[in-house]
């Protein structure tokens, strides 16, 4: 079916963006490193096969006059998705140009921003690329080469961006969002459930909740079960025994 | 979709200057050797590197720039303000404390940036994870500004929510440290570029905008040798003094006095008043007989004879008789060439040539040698002010020798005798039919004026004290 086959592929475009985002957020600072940059270029790489995937599937079934109404309605919404999500994509790909070239890694004294952020990303990278693991080549020339593909492909973002707008008739005001505020607080999707463990640091005062957070939640209820299992088993032995004795 | 703001080809936008010194500041900080002096924070169990003193900030400061420490309070606090560098301990009070008060560098995603301002778009992406990491507990304003944005782009709100979900989900994958920080740092842009009601906006920069004109100056030779040519073309400019001009202007305001239809009001009466339009057609262009205001108007100076139509008509014939008439049909020709056609540039000057300045033409003007040059050299490649100085020459022969010839002659004295003074429309009987001439008086015509006013206004004898009634 065309709709779950384009939901698909809007998510997956949706998830890389957000990892794109949270990479170009770690660039120019101590977490910056030839690896980052490397998973940079991995990520926006695979942003753009998916973009291009998911144009040509919803122009394909916008361009169609045979569908239904709610099915037009549906299309039109995920038109509206994806262009934020691209918004957003060719925002990141100018900051990231812009950042990288102030901040050249292949300088003798290099200044990077010390912003507390140490640790690594390829885990980041690696939910991006939905691979286990991130495998990296060492490429000499981060700084002059790579920004040279940067700005090729920002520019055929622009222009891919700019046929959407000319190309597709789709009016974003007449589109009704699916979701009504707060709706993210309904879902029970791993998100809500575990980021309440996490340490709110930022507001006034320094408290620290230890919850579950950073614990794999699935590892956390299956242990949850097999201890709820084994009360129940000595429990039903005790009374069992008290049964038979008494 | 949003409105593209980033238009493909648009105007390009440029970080502000000061932005871009306060950057230049923060990367001078981070040098390994002359740099900051960093320390540990140290939450319950986890430790973040890279966090100073407000006290450090201070010295470093004082240091490097070699400046005073109220001047270094004063620049950590800019810094600290436009978002540079947050503090950890109360981060909505966004000061620069000399003491042991932690801070810490913002990554230069989320440095304050004209080039690339927070968009609705992100504020919701934020506000939605907040929402999901607080269960639902945002500050007041939060709950209004996400429900506003809800309205607002409501069309992509969808979108809104995926990407919260799957920022929160990718942070999740990196260690809780590094999730702290990146908190903080969101927390301390948006606190930034959407603060909370009440705290001033420091984007925001009022009816003063800053010029940013040269956004970046190389200081080489070429810009010191514009910047003296500037100078000196300003030095060269003709400059009056106030108390000269003012007196100019009081003179120009007497002078005109009687010929201001409102202070003076018009006659026959004043068309907007009286629905009667008598007064438009005796004013026109062409009339057989000008009104006396109009001539006497002649008199005060050569540009108001030469910009009324009827004026230089009459000046014409005048010069005719003086035989030298040539003068202002060329005039009048080069003022065609200034203000006509760009197309006709070339013929029109060709024209003139011919007629007014080749040797031996029908109409020669007596133009001095210097100037005759220099116009011929011009006429090699005719341009619109390629005249102007000959028009100036003759110009000025004109108003120096003819002019005051003819203010003299009978031609202009017949012409005031015969100009009528239109009779002042007669008032209607009933008094709540009649309808103002004058305006009401201007504060500044006091009790001398009002009498003067009254006796040459009102002949019928309407109250001059009744105010405009219609």
């Amino acid at each position: 079916m065309g709709k779950e086959e384009c939901k698909t592929m809007l998510d997956a475009l949706n998830k890389v963006t957000a990892c794109y985002r949270h990479l170009v957020i770690a660039l120019g600072s101590t977490s910056d490193s030839q690896n980052l940059r490397e998973e940079l270029k991995k990520t926006r790489k695979k942003a753009q096969e998916l973009a291009v995937a998911n144009r040509t599937k919803l122009t394909s079934l916008l361009k169609d006059k045979t569908i239904s109404k709610e099915d037009r309605a549906e299309y039109e919404r995920l038109w509206v998705l994806f262009s934020s999500c691209m918004e957003l994509l060719e925002v990141d790909m100018k900051r990231s140009l812009e950042i990288a070239q102030e901040f050249p890694l292949k300088v003798p004294t290099r200044h990077l921003i010390q912003t507390g952020m140490t640790g690594s990303t390829t885990t980041v990278a690696a939910r991006a690329m939905s691979v286990q693991n991130m495998k990296y080549e060492a490429d000499s020339n981060i700084d002059t080469a790579d920004l040279r593909d940067l700005q090729a492909e920002i520019t055929q973002v622009s222009q891919m961006m700019e046929e959407m707008e000319m190309k597709v008739q789709v009016a974003p005001w007449a589109v009704e969002a699916k979701q009504e505020a707060g709706a993210e607080l309904k879902s029970n999707m791993s998100v809500g459930n575990s980021s309440v463990g996490v340490i709110s640091i930022c507001e006034e005062e320094p408290k620290e909740e230890e919850g579950g957070g950073g614990s794999r939640e699935a590892g956390f209820a299956s242990i949850c079960a097999v201890i709820g299992f084994f009360v129940i088993v000595i429990v039903a032995l005790v009374l069992g025994y008290l049964v038979v004795n008494m | 979709m949003t409105i593209n703001t980033l238009a493909k080809g648009g105007c390009h936008r440029e970080q502000m200057a000061c932005f871009r010194k306060m950057e230049k500041v923060i990367v001078a900080m981070q040098d390994p050797d002359m740099g900051m002096k960093m320390r540990n924070q140290r939450l319950l169990i986890t430790v973040i590197p890279h966090a100073m003193t407000g006290h450090d900030i201070i010295t470093w400061l004082t240091h490097k720039y070699r400046i005073s420490e109220e001047e270094a309070l004063h620049l950590g606090n800019m810094l600290v303000k436009y978002g540079y560098i947050y503090p950890l301990k109360e981060p909505r009070c966004l000061v620069l404390r000399p003491d042991e008060s932690p801070y810490r560098f913002q990554t230069p995603y989320f440095w304050t940036s004209t080039r690339w301002p927070a968009s609705e778009l992100d504020y919701a992406i934020y506000l939605a994870k907040k929402n999901i990491r607080k269960q639902g507990e945002l500050m007041e304003y939060e709950k209004e500004r996400y429900s506003l944005l809800h309205k607002r782009i409501n069309h992509t709100w969808d979108f809104v929510v995926m990407q919260a979900r799957e920022q929160l989900r990718a942070s999740k994958q990196r260690r809780k440290a590094d999730r702290i920080v990146l908190e903080c740092q969101e927390q301390a842009y948006w606190l930034i570029n959407r603060p909370p009601p009440g705290v001033n906006n420091v984007l925001d920069t009022g009816l003063e905008r800053p010029n940013n004109f040269s956004c970046r100056v190389t200081l080489n030779s070429d810009y010191y040798k514009r910047e003296i040519e500037a100078c000196r073309k300003a030095l060269g400019r003709n400059r009056v003094k106030s108390s000269i001009c003012l007196e100019g202007f009081l003179k120009y305001s007497e002078q005109y006095l009687n010929h201001d239809p409102i202070m003076q009001g018009c006659l026959p009466s004043n068309p907007w008043i009286s629905d009667d339009t008598a007064h438009w057609t005796m004013n026109a262009e062409i009339v057989p007989v000008p009104t006396r205001l109009r001539v006497e108007r002649w008199s005060f100076s050569f540009m108001e004879l030469l910009n009324d139509a009827m004026g230089r008509r009459e000046f014409m014939t005048y010069l005719e008789k003086e035989f030298s008439a040539e003068n202002l049909y060329f005039w009048q020709a080069c003022e065609d060439i200034r203000h006509g056609e760009n197309s006709k540039i070339v013929e029109k000057v060709e024209d003139v040539y011919k007629n007014f300045l080749a040797p031996g033409a029908a109409r020669w003007v007596n133009i001095d040698s210097k100037t005759m040059d220099k116009t011929l050299e011009g006429i090699k490649r005719p341009h619109r002010f390629v005249m102007d100085d000959a028009q100036m020459h003759i110009y000025f022969l004109m108003k120096k020798d003819s002019y005051p010839r003819y203010l003299k002659s009978d031609l202009y004295k017949n012409m005031l005798a015969k100009a009528i003074v239109p009779q002042e429309t007669k008032k209607s009987v009933f008094p709540f039919m009649r309808r103002q001439r004058h305006s009401s008086p201007s504060p500044a015509q006091t009790a001398t004026q009002a009498a003067e006013e009254e006796g040459l206004a009102k002949g019928a004898g309407a109250n001059s004290a009744a105010g405009s009634h219609f």
